[in-house]
């Protein structure tokens, strides 16, 4: 059993398989973009529907089963078969977690401290009854909504910008022969990791914040965040407590030997050297670090569990659970008073193809792929507009970006269906809100001068912009004649590209509310007709 | 190397180097001597648009003309909308297509094909065909470039009326050859978009405040882009719902080009496409008033080519 001298440690494969499932999801993180054609060629949103976490939650908060998350089953099925291996080689937040060792961790490895890691479990019973009861915030938690939230809104958009500033310096003022090595470099970046062009994102230091929270945990011991608050890790847990295969070998026998102990960042190992399948990661430390090569990896035994149970188990208290349980069912009941169920934000603009506002928060999972993937940069994450649920939820500010009148790629990318996938001619029937004139703003109404950029830009082939012929006074009192712009709202379908190309500094002087979506169940004024 | 040394090493070796953004100036010089009295005006109508591009160049005698060897030549089409050709809000590919091959023929070092769009730069490229156009030539020389910001200078616009100072796209004044493609359009504001109006697409910053005087404004910056040609793309015109269309019913197939080296003069003929009198336009008017052009339809030399 002895390992040659050459041959490299378990816990390298388990490294490398880790970079490169983080090459993988980064590789589709980049690729979550418009690529020339109208439809996605690639699954870019693979990441979010092998997740059964976030798929069991978005299921139970929409009481139907969507077929779009259900390869969230495979990771299940395999978790059954070969353990917690998920969190330990696939997750690419765990593989960043580990990256960052190095930065946040403490040099001297901490004793194992297995208290408080019920806390994920609780965490997971809350957030799934509290969907099921009808408020959804499992996104908040999700390793790769934060993951994905915090790439896409801050660090890409970041990197855009340091780079940029460095090659227009370069470009601008180093001599011909530093251009002729800096220019191939920023344009290999530009065609690879860069996005097309600068964007900027709603909340995006909230989510570099929570990203870095996330790694920076790691500080207080390793592993933190999956030890004890990662939801998806607990329902891995949970099942790979059943798992077929497991890692095993330490016992008593071992004598006073805790090196498996002392190295396994999730604090998986016991005082009597056995591991708890429910948090090992297989990230295989332990069998790189054992001195007589005991720990091996096989089938699990039928032999009674030690006596007293696992010390580094879940230890779920019958009245903890039953209380995360209460919590999650009746937390809804807050909600019933709220303004927002009389009246929503006229000015929350959800996506073309976005679903009924309670079912809309209900299915979003709050992972940023649509906003990632919006080539008006129109999708920004929504603050408290939306509710206490709605964080991170997609909505249109026109002053900041607009829907591209034949792209449907946000529908395209949901990895849930909180937007319908739509084809070009539905898409661009679906009404997400209308345009109306600030007339004392708008120039030919406030001062008579000629101005009809919304005009020209208005995408619907009979236009929704019209204008009228007026002879008015100017301010000189002169009379003259303008053109004057309206809005005909049975064409107008909320775009947003008037609000967003509207010249006048500040505000637009044409906007878009939500007024007249076209998606169904919008709450109404009671004591209206 | 300590890191001390590393700084001071830094700022040493870039004392020489400033922050500021090179300014153009560009001197207006007369293009009499390439504008003969009366202004030469080439049209010509076929459904090969290929071949219609050389028929139109024949009275200037060809590319040749325009383009000598060496030269960095820059086409610039309309790509402004996020449409197909068959819509009209976009130069025809095939023309865009048939300019550039005359141009490698005539021995261009490099040709430069760009425009600021309106919508998705990525989608206007796909969608109008012009860059499968441009890729279909399969020649290195050929280049299709989104705009990178860059690249805008700003530039003193001496004799401006309206505005004295934009941030021009490098590529449009620096080249040895400006070749305009506009097509030929409706538009709401100015009721045709033709050559003047299509050099907003070489524009930087905040384009939208141009429309306040825009007559004027598309003749200032005429003083500062100067194309050696201009070549209207007629084959499909837009004549309802422009500039962006998007309705087959307001196009209308008319298969002409017309080709002309006063920009004031092409437009002036353009016009009467549409059934309009180029005192119609208020950038022909502003812009034959500033002595940049021929305008009276009795004044141009009109060829059938």
């Amino acid at each position: 059993m002895r390992r040659g001298r050459l041959r490299p440690a378990p816990s390298s494969w388990r490294a490398l398989g880790q970079t490169l499932f983080l090459l993988f999801f980064l590789t589709l993180l980049v690729k979550t973009d418009y690529a020339g054609s109208d439809e996605l060629n690639w699954a870019v949103n693979l990441l979010f529907r092998i997740d059964p976490f976030l798929a069991a939650a978005a299921m139970l908060a929409a009481k139907t089963v969507i077929a779009l998350m259900l390869p969230a089953l495979v990771t299940l099925g395999l978790t059954l078969l070969f353990g917690r291996f998920f969190c330990g080689w696939v997750c690419p937040m765990g593989s960043l977690i580990d990256a960052s060792r190095r930065l946040v961790g403490r040099p001297v490895a901490s004793p194992p401290r297995p208290g408080r890691r019920q806390l994920k479990y609780l965490l997971l019973f809350f957030l799934l009854t509290a969907a099921c009861f009808g408020l959804p915030l499992a996104g908040y938690l999700d390793p790769f909504s934060i993951l994905v939230r915090g790439l896409t809104f801050s660090l890409q958009p970041g990197l855009d910008h340091a780079a940029t500033t460095l090659f227009t310096w370069t470009y601008q003022q180093a001599p011909s022969w530093v251009n002729a090595i800096t220019e191939p470099i920023y344009s290999l970046l530009r065609q690879s990791v860069l996005p097309f062009s600068a964007k900027v994102y709603g909340l995006s230091l909230a989510s570099l914040f929570l990203l870095l929270a996330v790694l920076g945990l790691s500080r207080v011991e390793p592993r933190f965040f999956c030890r004890k608050v990662c939801p998806l890790g607990a329902l891995l847990a949970l099942t790979a407590r059943f798992s077929l295969l497991r890692l095993r070998g330490g016992s008593a026998k071992c004598g006073k030997c805790t090196r498996c102990r002392m190295v396994c960042p999730m604090a998986a190992i016991g005082d009597s050297r056995e591991i708890a399948a429910g948090e090992c990661t297989l990230c295989l430390d332990c069998v790189s670090h054992c001195p007589r090569s005991r720990i091996g990896y096989g089938l699990r035994r039928q032999a009674a569990p030690a006596p007293g149970g696992n010390d580094q188990g879940a230890n779920l208290s019958r009245r903890a659970v039953l209380t995360a349980l209460a919590a999650g069912a009746l937390a809804p009941l807050a909600l019933a008073p709220r303004t927002q169920v009389r009246h929503n934000d006229p000015l929350l603009i959800r996506p073309p193809g976005a679903l009924a506002e309670p079912d809309f928060l209900d299915y979003c999972l709050r992972c940023g792929e649509c906003m990632k993937i919006c080539i008006g940069n129109g999708l920004h994450a929504t603050w408290l507009e939306a509710g206490l649920e709605g964080i991170f939820t997609p909505r249109l500010i026109g002053r900041l970006g607009y829907c591209e009148y034949n792209c449907t790629l946000c529908g395209q990318v949901c990895p849930s269906g909180a937007i319908r996938k739509l084809t070009k001619s539905e898409k661009q029937t679906v009404v997400i809100g209308r345009a109306y004139f600030d007339k004392n703003r708008c120039l030919p109404y406030a001062s008579a001068t000629p101005c009809i950029v919304c005009e020209e830009h208005c995408p619907t082939p009979d236009k929704a912009i019209k204008f009228k012929e007026v002879v008015i006074d100017n301010h000189q009192g002169e009379q003259v004649t303008i053109r004057q712009p309206y809005v005909v709202e049975t064409l107008c379908i909320g775009c947003g590209i008037c609000e967003h190309k509207c010249p006048l500094a500040g505000d637009a002087a044409i906007r878009v509310t939500s007024a007249g979506e076209s998606r169904l169940g919008q709450p109404a004024l009671p004591e209206g007709y | 190397m300590n890191r001390r040394q590393f700084i001071r090493d830094v700022m040493l070796w870039s004392a020489g180097a400033t922050l500021a953004v090179p300014r153009f100036t560009i001197l207006t010089d007369a293009w009499a001597e390439e504008t003969p009295a009366p202004p030469l005006v080439a049209v010509a109508k076929g459904e090969d648009y290929s071949s219609l591009v050389t028929r139109v160049l024949q009275p200037f005698g060809g590319m040749g003309r325009f383009v000598r060897p060496g030269d960095r030549v820059v086409v610039k089409p309309n790509i402004g909308w996020d449409r197909n050709p068959e819509q009209g809000a976009t130069t025809h590919p095939q023309v865009v297509q048939a300019l550039v091959r005359q141009a490698l023929a005539a021995g261009a070092k490099r040709v430069l094909v760009f425009d600021r769009t309106c919508n998705e730069s990525r989608r206007c490229y796909a969608n109008s065909g012009i860059e499968r156009a441009i890729a279909e030539l399969g020649d290195s020389r050929a280049v299709i470039e989104h705009i990178d910001q860059r690249k805008f200078v700003p530039v003193e616009i001496a004799k401006g009326k309206a505005i004295t100072r934009w941030e021009i796209y490098k590529d449009a004044l620096d080249c040895d050859c400006y070749i305009n493609v506009p097509v030929a359009k409706h538009h709401g504001l100015c009721r045709l978009t033709l050559g003047l109006k299509n050099s907003m697409g070489v524009l930087g910053g905040n384009r939208g405040s141009i429309h306040r005087d825009l007559g004027q404004s598309l003749a200032d910056l005429a003083t500062v882009i100067r194309p050696k040609l201009t070549l209207i793309d007629a084959t499909r015109i837009l004549l309802n719902n422009g500039p962006q269309g998007g309705d087959l019913a307001d196009v209308r197939r008319i298969d002409t080009l017309v080709a002309a080296i006063n920009p004031v003069a092409a437009d002036a003929y353009a016009t009467t496409l549409f059934d309009l009198q180029p005192a119609d336009i208020a950038s022909t008017v502003a812009a034959h008033s500033m002595g940049l052009g021929e305008m009276a339809l009795d004044r141009i030399k009109v060829t059938e080519a």
